[in-house]
């Protein structure tokens, strides 16, 4: 329990005071382990189905911008209103599938095969750190989840900077650019991203320590479909920075 | 390069052997061996 006593997150979802006012009645259950990893596992498959389905059928490109709006709209339903994961979390999972697969047949457009790539080396990351994090190689120590938190911030930042500079059709450089600062750049953020997993399964961990109600499985599913789905689509981007330079 | 995913996978295979390296080392610490060979006895 030690481990855990500042609890930290980059994710903005995982945030300390999330489990604080969060403790089970003996009438709903606790939240378990499994439990999470049954829900995560549900998620995922409703991205996948979701993506699939929006990659075959045209009549859904379209709503790429709309479904990443509504995304951004159910994730902030979910963080403020944990108790409702177990229909928000289905959700955003579908909408969130409709912009990545419409995303995902744009950059296979242009570089064939890179979205299988990214896929493997997504699901690559996350067991390879699991493992990594249940043999103890990697910790989540307080000094590990204050850096991870000041970087993710740092990038969210930049993100957001960029985002704004793109109304007067400028932006930074380096989060596009395909030059060796831009690729050095877009690893980094990878690595900050497949970083940001161990804090979630710490997160997790302490849920099912803590013995958090039922509803918080969800939430913590929905933390690493976050975390996940950032990571894809960072692994996108490089990947196809390094396909632009071949 | 042919193909650049392929160095994306190298930092994720030495995570994963490092973490069964230690897992391994760990099992050895608690004197636990993943596998043991027991003496069979006559007509068991």
């Amino acid at each position: 329990m030690s481990r855990h006593l500042a609890l930290r997150s980059g994710n903005p979802a995982l945030k300390p005071s999330t489990f604080t006012n969060q403790y089970a009645s003996q009438s709903e259950g606790v939240m378990t382990l499994n439990g999470t990893v049954n829900k995560t596992g549900i998620s995922l498959l409703l991205v996948l189905a979701s993506a699939a389905y929006s990659w075959v059928t045209p009549a859904m490109h379209s709503l790429a911008m709309p479904s990443a709006l509504i995304g951004f709209i159910l994730a902030m339903v979910n963080v403020f209103k944990p108790k409702l994961g177990h229909i928000f979390v289905p959700a955003y999972a579908l909408v969130q599938g409709v912009f990545l697969g419409t995303i995902s047949m744009v950059f296979n457009k242009m570089y064939p095969g890179i979205v299988v790539q990214a896929v493997f080396l997504t699901f690559g990351t996350l067991g390879a750190l699991l493992l990594a994090y249940k043999s103890g190689l990697i910790r989540a120590t307080e000094n590990f989840k204050l850096g991870i938190f000041a970087a993710t911030g740092g990038i969210a930042f930049l993100y957001f900077i960029n985002f704004v500079m793109g109304f007067f059709s400028s932006g930074i450089g380096i989060i596009s650019s395909n030059n060796t600062m831009g690729i050095l750049f877009s690893a980094f953020v990878v690595v900050i991203a497949a970083l940001n997993l161990v804090l979630d399964f710490d997160f997790i961990e302490e849920g099912a320590e803590k013995g958090a109600p039922k509803y918080m499985e969800w939430y913590g599913a929905f933390g690493l479909l976050v975390t996940l789905i950032w990571l894809y689509l960072e692994i996108l981007r490089l990947l196809a920075k390094l396909n632009s330079r071949r | 390069m042919e193909n650049p995913a392929i160095i994306l996978w190298i930092p994720i295979i030495v995570i994963t052997l490092l973490s069964l390296l230690k897992m391994i080392k760990k099992s050895g610490a608690n004197g636990k061996p993943w596998i043991r060979i027991e003496k069979v006895e006559k007509n068991e």
